[in-house]
């Protein structure tokens, strides 16, 4: 067996195991280390298929910076809330599964007779990445796709206007409702 | 392709190893007589009086890691920049130029607008009065000297 | 040295200059230790005129169809949709400016740039020859309302700006899945280039078809069709109603630019596969918006199930995949865009400060009280239940014609009965303020012109399109044939 179906079989079970375990899990902190485990499991298969730099983008931007916005969320909301997963809906947890089997199915089924399951790269994969992955994914990058590149800034500078508009509405709500229990307390 | 990650698994391996050998060792080997003085904190930190329960952190954490990610994603863009710039030629250079640029008005505003000050009065205008005194203080030690 | 690609910036030159003021307001808000909203509304409004010059500039434009490397379409289509996403947008900016001058909320100047933002998503979508650019522009438009929704003191704008954020996200995923799938199946993301794979391949075409129905799941929450509509009463209400007049009429004009493109272009040649999902899309928005709208009491989330059966009526045009579909359902989003944000502004001067007065209870006696605005809303609720002499008649016309000649027309008669039940609704408004004494005692009035002034725009356009459609036909039928 070639070395990389070895790594495939090993990191595989582990993916699909802690994908399970976070969704099954009630401690939110707990949930969010199996999720970087997940990561690091779908890094690996980046690298399995030729593409170290994603390997790289999926350790930096999310088994780092997103799990640590994940984590700070959850010590913003109280680690220890008492969970309202009451479900509203009768049998809308079975429908859901059984649903989200189908819809799995039927991607499994419609993968294998659209591209197949060949476990060979693409005819010309190794011309393409010849001189490097990232070198490969720049040339495309910033010459077909400089557009969207560029409208990508767009896309952050709204996220930072929406980082500041809502946390920022929330700390002063924060701060003054602290100022206001304060107040009740010297009354009283 | 893979056996060229070979020597980071093997540095991994090595690293996991040396840890967990070092610290295996120092509990088989090292003398073991705990006492409450000794478990205790000392000079440098506090005694846990109690389980942080329904403690939270403050909202500025999340803000300044959303911020935090957004310069991260500029970092990931920059990486296969660099990697090409020669290839890429003056057409990337001002590519990259505009798009910091524009990234670079997202850091304006939050700046402005105090997304960076960690405290009440601790930005950039505080900062600089702050300055101001303390040289001013330092002017009269100066002159009394 | 990579060649570079050819630069050809005139057929994205609104979406620059939007993208421009959105960025001069911002830093504006950031630097200016007072800004003043009079200058924020003036520095947008000069970027949405400036805009809408660009784009109808670009009318008679010929040259290629798609230029930057295959990022943008240049057509007439995207010409339309722009002026009208431009036109709500300078509107809603009116309106918004006076709610929350009058609200006394805080000073709130990120309105302006996230509105001029969300704006040149919208532009920006209609306009996408690649379903990449689709994505980002879906998202852009998409994080911006999130955050207008969310811009207000009150819990339910919270609570509906996370429902909304949630779903959306969700919805993404999904968009964006659809697209590795269409990328799967064609190797492309290019709209057009979709369309020559497609067309080339026999067999079957499994990958594409699942691709198309996860592109349908993201358009399909975007346009609120049922089954994907869940969010949108609550989003509807809970946004400060200034954002839901722009949100309700620009978002869906944008999305369904997009959609056309992708399901008359890309996935022509599976126009057999996706019609009857089209079809069972429409059937179920018409009648669930409609039959549901009935049991409200409340005006905005009234209009909020409206808009979800109009959806099914712009959809019941696109089932019949030609382009007199496409020139119907563009003359119906006119329609619905002017009096969806015409009946939405009504709704923000009848509440005096800020969302008190949404009941339908409050409108007894308007016509009494507000000759004007009770005039205004009369019409707008006319067209919506598509009464002549109004562009809701012509609209509804329009769409169940397209229908029945592509030979749907048991879609046309669910359409019909539904607006039949809707006019129900519709009128009900129109009786409680004409012939309803006003309730309690004399109450505070906004009685502003600036607002009004800037309503006379969907209404008018409401009257001329439904008296003298030809004029705007007449444009349709150029703007209608896709380029590609």
């Amino acid at each position: 067996m070639p070395l990389d179906n070895v790594v495939f079989w090993v990191f595989a079970p582990i993916a699909v195991a802690s994908a399970i375990a976070m969704l099954v899990q009630r401690n939110a902190v707990h949930a969010a280390l199996l999720l970087i485990v997940n990561f690091f499991c779908i890094a690996v298969f980046y690298l399995l298929l030729g593409a170290p730099f994603l390997f790289a983008v999926q350790v930096i931007v999310y088994a780092g910076a997103i799990m640590v916005l994940f984590l700070f969320v959850i010590m913003l909301l109280g680690v220890d809330r008492g969970d309202t997963l009451r479900e509203r809906l009768v049998g809308q947890r079975p429908a859901a599964i059984g649903l989200g089997l189908a819809l799995a199915l039927e991607v499994f089924f419609a993968v294998r007779a659209g591209v197949g399951f060949a476990a060979k790269a693409p005819v010309g994969f190794e011309k393409v990445n010849a001189g490097g992955n990232a070198q490969a994914l720049a040339r495309v990058l910033f010459r077909d796709y400089f557009f969207p590149f560029e409208a990508t800034s767009v896309l952050l500078i709204v996220a930072a206007i929406a980082a500041m508009v809502l946390a920022q509405r929330k700390a002063r709500a924060i701060t003054q409702a602290g100022a206001e229990a304060a107040g009740r307390g010297e009354v009283a | 392709m893979l056996r060229d990650y070979l020597p980071v698994v093997l540095l991994a391996a090595l690293a996991v190893a040396f840890a967990v050998a070092s610290m295996t060792a120092s509990r088989l080997l090292g003398p073991n007589r705990p006492d409450p003085v000794k478990l205790s904190a000392y000079e440098c930190g506090n005694e846990p009086i109690r389980l942080p329960k329904g403690e939270k952190f403050g909202v500025k954490f999340y803000v300044v890691a959303m911020l935090f990610i957004i310069f991260d994603i500029e970092t990931i863009f920059l990486f296969p920049w660099a990697v090409t710039f020669r290839t890429l030629g003056l057409f990337g250079l001002v590519e990259m130029a505009i798009f910091i640029g524009l990234v670079f008005v997202a850091y304006v505003y939050v700046w402005k607008k105090g997304g960076l000050d960690w405290a009440e009065g601790q930005g950039p205008a505080s900062v600089r009065e702050a300055r101001a005194a303390a040289e001013a203080d330092l002017g009269e030690a100066a002159r009394a000297r | 040295m990579l060649p570079t690609p050819k630069l050809d910036f005139l057929p994205v030159l609104p979406e620059l200059i939007l993208a421009g003021a959105g960025i001069v307001t911002l830093l504006y808000e950031a630097l200016a230790p007072r800004a003043s909203r009079a200058t924020h509304l003036g520095l947008s409004l000069v970027g949405l005129a400036a805009a809408a010059g660009a784009s109808i500039a670009l009318w008679d434009r010929t040259g290629d169809p798609t230029v930057l490397a295959g990022a943008i379409q240049a057509d007439r289509l995207a010409v339309v949709a722009r002026v009208i996403i431009i036109s709500v947008a300078a509107v809603g900016l009116l309106l918004g400016t006076h709610y929350y001058d009058r609200s006394g909320d805080e000073r709130r100047g990120e309105f302006y740039p996230l509105v001029l933002f969300a704006t040149t998503g919208m532009t920006l979508i209609v306009a996408a020859a690649d379903l990449i650019v689709v994505f980002l522009a879906l998202e852009i438009l998409s994080l911006s309302l999130y955050v207008l929704t969310g811009m207000s003191r009150r819990g339910q704008a919270t609570e509906a700006s996370m429902k909304y954020f949630l779903l959306g996200a969700f919805a993404s995923a999904f968009f964006l899945y659809g697209v590795a799938m269409a990328y799967g199946a064609t190797g492309t993301t290019k709209i057009a280039g979709i369309a020559h794979a497609l067309a080339g391949q026999t067999g079957g075409q499994a990958l594409a078809l699942v691709a198309l129905g996860f592109l349908a799941i993201g358009f399909g929450f975007k346009v609120s069709a049922v089954p994907f509509h869940m969010w949108t009463p609550d989003v509807y209400q809970g946004a400060p109603t200034p954002v839901t007049a722009f949100m309700a009429a620009a978002t869906k004009v944008a999305a369904f630019g997009a959609l056309i493109r992708v399901l008359d272009v890309s996935f022509q040649p599976l126009a057999w596969d996706w019609m009857p999902v089209i079809w069972a899309l429409a059937a179920a928005s018409v009648v669930v918006g409609s039959v549901l709208a009935i049991a409200q009491s409340d005006v905005k989330r009234m209009l909020a199930y409206s808009s979800i059966a109009h959806a099914g009526f712009v959809l019941t045009g696109l089932t019949a995949a030609n382009q007199d579909g496409i020139r119907a359902a563009l003359f119906y989003l006119i329609a619905y865009a002017m009096m969806t944000l015409g009946s939405f502004g009504v709704v923000m001067l009848v509440s005096v400060r800020g969302e008190e007065r949404t009941s339908l209870a409050s409108y007894s006696g308007l016509g009494r009280r507000q000759p004007l605005l009770a005039g205004l809303m009369a019409l707008f609720m006319l067209s919506l239940a598509g009464i002549p002499p109004t562009a809701g008649f012509i609209a509804k016309v329009g769409v169940f014609g397209a229908a029945i000649r592509a030979g749907h027309w048991q879609l046309a008669l669910v359409g019909v009965v539904s607006s039949v039940a809707a006019a129900f609704f519709y009128l009900r408004v129109v009786v409680l303020m004409y012939m309803q004494e006003p309730q309690g005692e004399e109450q505070e009035e906004d009685r502003s012109p600036l607002p009004r002034l800037a309503l006379a725009v969907p209404a008018i356009l409401t009257l001329v399109l439904g008296v003298f459609p030809q004029m705007l036909l007449g444009v349709l039928d150029k703007a209608s044939v896709l380029r590609w």
